[in-house]
């Protein structure tokens, strides 16, 4: 186990700029992970972590040791690919004591570790077999395996579960976790799934165009998004945004205007600001019957019934969407109105901008 | 601090280095021994007179002039050469796509077809195969004995002037099958569905073919041609072998490569025989440059 | 028609007749295409007298004397030349797979400062005619002494001479994922060892591909050892055969035939016995045998 320090840390490809500036520090046993759309450089910031690719700028430490140029073998992580990588020429035996053979370790201690990494994994009777004789999850499991063997300092792992199908991914999910309490390694791990983050992380990094957008607990995230970009990626259906004009704003909270009716909203910033302004609420925070808010009258264009939960989606007076997330089955269907409330403690403001204001 | 960044970047760089160029050792040694070098060195004895004994004599441009102007047997070769590549791989092309054509519409048997009909082009390389071309054009060979079947008293082809290297243009046809492989693959890479659009939107076998078949087939025709040209070009041992090593009869098979051999090593002028090299670089250079340059007008690109 | 209609696709017209006539068609341009060697074949078996007078392919009665003739017939026997022939062969087989995927695997997988730019020459030299370094290749030949000897012949195949066998590979090795060699060198793999252990046991194909090429070009090869080779001694099947037809042996049809049959018999057992391999090498890359 180890620490890992990001400083500064830049990825150029000719005069592209694809990480700009990455600082982030992980502790030893952390579960850190990095999530955000396609193409925002989680991938690539993993495998600068790695050593697959050469960092252009900046400092990476793994311990206390600077590692940028360090060849990937040495600076003791292991990586689960997404596509488990696995070789598929070898039996899942040669393919874990594969980097322990390279590095000339005793055959007895060879197997010794092996037989251990496929105990914690339960894939002793798969040993003898070939990747392609396994299913998606046995690889996956392996890939893991393969990892395990080494006894990294830290484990990377790229979208390892992207390749399953979605019952598989939740098991698969659980173990990792479980794996994460049972090892006490140092995990980071990348995927483009924020149910995935939220259940799996210690530590959220949020990124996007290369630069990271907020790092946090999972619930710290969900409750205090630092832009509207985290607050629309974190969280499932996506927050809503209404368009609301800004009245007044001060240490105490600020006044905002949305469909004739003025809210106050318990959020403020430290520099005044006026004018345009973001309304978040998140489908589940919106309610059909008692809240410290009124939104108004919505009127339903959509129901998707889940069982569970209903969805509703509809217009305010003012002729903005909104998704309402409401318990239960609800028994309203297309043309309905409904009176719209909320929590003024769950909404959220969000300069024209993007930055979000701070809870007071 | 950035210094030290900046030296570990070279330390990097030089194992890549390494490891590149370690591996490229080898072909290094062939590229620069065996082909650069005696490239250059080929075409600077273009521009000598040399005949392995003495020293090779600086003459400027005299063989590339003598090539273009003086040079009789020059202008037969070019001229049987052009006369067996122009005719011989349209033909063996066509043939190929018709037998490919017949071959994909999922008729059984297929693997065994397509396998008779590559063994010629596997086998035809060699010398035996020459040889029995030979034996099958000649005057009491195997063709005239057929024709004798049918009353037909055939002359000896191989040794009669005007038919010669029609034997040799056939015995290239012969060969198509490595042609036809590429078309079948070609053939098999258009989507089923783009024809199942098609027959959908009411188009005949005959406009399918004209419209998506042919087409979609042109990037795979395209680049046959071109292969399948260079190497007609370069062709040598069928024509050694009929004419044992003459061009004859009359120099009517001739070939390019077979007058540069006999420039080279019957009369050792390799000042010479270097100047016909060059020309034939120059010669097929040129055939792909415009034929690259016209296929902008005829071959369809999906990207 | 109104009823057996019924289990057919609209609109489709089907007949029977169609399959039958393709099939008769393709079964004579088979024949056709495939008689003379047959005929070959055949012809080293008839007695002398029949080969000329006969287009059948069935002897009046099978005569192998042909092939005691044809192996005797020039001063050196022909298990020489075959001999001869398997050795150049074999080492050249050896030396294009080494050289070669070496090259490949550099191309293919390595990032070095002017890779593109090697690449391209490499390419370059494929389209370059063999006839342009024909000749200062016979000069620096013949000043290293190697004329007569089967190192011409060979050396070359081990300095990756044949781009196209590189090429071959480069397809090939650009064709398993990239992330085999970063788990491999996460696992403190160096780059030779990613080369032996990952890249040659998983390119089977590919090397098995340009082997047997390897080997048959090799074995047809007709043009090098007709320059470097001047001892009958050393001469490869297919000199011998040539020189078989210019020799005083002119009338002995039989033999030569005979002969002629042996030479193709290597390339033959390949065809039957790694055909799909020999189709998917042409298919893939557009070879032109």
């Amino acid at each position: 186990m180890a620490s890992l320090t990001l400083n500064k840390i830049v990825k150029r490809f000719g005069s592209l700029q694809v990480i700009s500036d990455v600082d982030l520090s992980v502790e030893k046993g952390e579960f850190v992970v990095f999530v955000g759309p396609s193409g925002c450089g989680k991938s690539t910031l993993l495998r600068m972590i790695a050593g697959l690719e050469a960092i252009s700028g900046g400092e990476l430490r793994i311990g206390s040791e600077v590692m940028n140029d360090v060849a990937p073998a040495q600076r003791g992580i292991a990586m689960v690919f997404q596509s488990y990588a696995l070789y598929p020429h070898m039996s899942v035996r040669k393919n874990m004591a594969f980097a322990l053979e390279t590095a000339g370790l005793p055959k007895p201690e060879v197997e010794a570790r092996v037989n251990k990494a496929a105990a914690i994994l339960q894939i002793q009777n798969l040993l003898d077999r070939k990747p392609k004789q396994l299913s998606g999850g046995q690889r996956q499991r392996v890939a893991i395996g393969r990892a395990i063997v080494r006894d990294p300092q830290i484990f990377l792992f790229d979208e390892p579960l992207s390749n399953l199908d979605a019952e598989l991914r939740v098991q698969m999910r659980v173990e990792i976790a479980k794996l994460h309490r049972e090892l006490g390694a140092t995990m980071i791990y990348v995927t483009h799934d924020q149910v995935e983050a939220m259940t799996m992380a210690d530590k959220i990094v949020v990124l996007r165009l290369g630069k990271v957008e907020q790092i946090g607990a999972p619930l710290d995230l969900y409750n205090n998004p630092a832009n509207q970009f985290v607050a629309g990626f974190i969280g499932s259906p996506k927050m809503n945004f209404l368009d609301a004009t800004l009245l007044s704003s001060d240490e105490t909270g600020s006044v905002v205007s949305l469909a004739g009716q003025s809210l106050r909203i318990p959020r403020g910033l430290a520099a005044v600001h006026e004018g345009r302004v973001q309304l978040g609420i998140r489908p589940e925070h919106a309610m059909l019957s008692s809240g410290d808010i009124a939104l108004g009258q919505m009127e339903i264009v959509l129901v998707e019934h889940l069982g569970g939960n209903t969805l509703l989606y509809g217009k305010l007076s003012d002729g903005q969407t909104l998704t309402v997330q409401v318990e239960d089955q609800a028994r309203l269907g297309m043309g309905d109105t409904v009176q719209i409330f909320a929590n003024a403690a769950r909404c959220h403001l969000f300069t024209g901008d993007g930055r979000a204001f701070a809870a007071v | 601090m950035v210094g030290a960044a900046v030296q570990r970047q070279r330390a990097g760089r030089f194992v890549a280095m390494r490891e590149g160029y370690g591996f490229l050792l080898p072909w290094f040694a062939g590229f620069f021994g065996l082909t650069l070098g005696p490239a250059l060195f080929s075409l600077y004895l273009s521009f000598t007179k040399y005949d392995l004994v003495s020293d090779p004599r600086w003459i400027g441009m005299a063989n590339y002039v003598r090539i273009a102007t003086a040079d009789a047997k020059f202008s037969q070769a070019m001229h049987v050469t052009f006369t067996y590549v122009f005719l011989a791989v349209p033909l063996k092309l066509a043939f190929a796509l018709s037998i490919a054509m017949i071959l994909n519409k999922g008729l059984r048997g297929l693997p065994i077809y397509r396998a008779l009909f590559y063994l010629p082009s596997l086998l035809g390389g060699s010398v035996a195969i020459a040889i029995l071309w030979r034996e099958v054009f000649s005057a009491d060979g195997l063709f005239n004995q057929v024709l004798a079947v049918f009353g037909i008293k055939g002359i000896g082809w191989v040794t009669t002037p005007e038919t010669a290297l029609y034997t040799l243009v056939l015995l290239t046809i012969w060969q198509f099958g490595s042609s036809m492989i590429i078309f079948l693959a070609g053939l098999r890479q258009i989507p089923q569905d783009m024809y199942e659009a098609a027959s959908i939107d009411g188009a005949s076998p005959r406009r399918q073919f004209f419209k998506i078949t042919l087409p979609l087939l042109t990037p795979v025709i395209f680049f046959n041609a071109i292969v399948q040209t260079i190497d007609a070009f370069k062709a040598f041992t069928p024509s050694f072998i009929i004419s044992e090593g003459t061009g004859g009869p009359v120099n009517s098979t001739l070939f390019y490569t077979l007058y540069l051999f006999q420039e080279a090593f019957a009369y050792f002028r390799m000042g010479y025989a270097s100047a016909l090299a060059w020309v034939l670089v120059m010669i097929i250079g040129s055939f792909t440059a415009v034929s690259f340059f016209m296929s902008r007008y005829w071959v369809h690109y999906d990207e | 028609m109104s009823e057996r209609a019924e289990e057919r696709l609209p609109g489709v017209q089907y007949s029977r007749w169609s399959g039958i006539r393709k099939h008769t068609m393709l079964c004579c341009v088979s024949l056709v295409m495939l008689y003379p060697l047959l005929w070959m074949v055949s012809s080293s078996m008839k007695p002398e007298n029949e080969i000329f007078t006969s287009a059948s392919l069935f002897p009046s009665h099978f005569d192998l004397s042909a092939y005691k003739r044809g192996w005797f017939g020039l001063d050196v026997s022909f298990g020489r030349f075959f001999l001869n022939s398997l050795i150049v062969s074999v080492l050249s087989v050896i030396g294009n797979v080494m050289s070669c995927s070496l090259a490949a695997f550099a191309f293919a997988r390595l990032r070095f400062p002017g890779r593109h730019l090697w690449f391209s020459l490499m390419l370059g030299t494929l389209m370059l005619p063999y006839h342009v370094v024909l000749i200062p290749q016979y000069i620096l030949f013949l000043n290293l002494d190697w004329i007569d000897t089967f190192l011409p012949l060979v050396v070359p195949k081990f300095l990756a001479c044949d781009a196209f066998f590189i090429f071959l590979m480069v397809q090939f090795f650009r064709g398993i994922p990239r992330e085999l060699d970063e788990a491999a060198r996460i696992d403190g793999c160096s780059a030779w060892r990613i080369y032996w252990k990952i890249m040659l046991p998983l390119s089977t194909p590919v090397l098995a591909t340009a082997a047997i090429f390897s080997f048959i070009f090799t074995w047809d090869d007709f043009f090098a050892p007709l320059i470097y080779l001047g001892d009958p001694t050393h001469y490869t099947s297919q000199v011998a055969l040539r020189s078989f037809i210019d020799s005083t042996n002119q009338s002995d049809w039989g033999g030569l035939f005979a002969m002629s049959s042996l030479a193709v018999i290597p390339v033959f057992v390949f065809f039957v016995f790694f055909q799909r391999l020999l189709i998917e090498g042409i298919a893939t890359t557009g070879m032109k045998r």
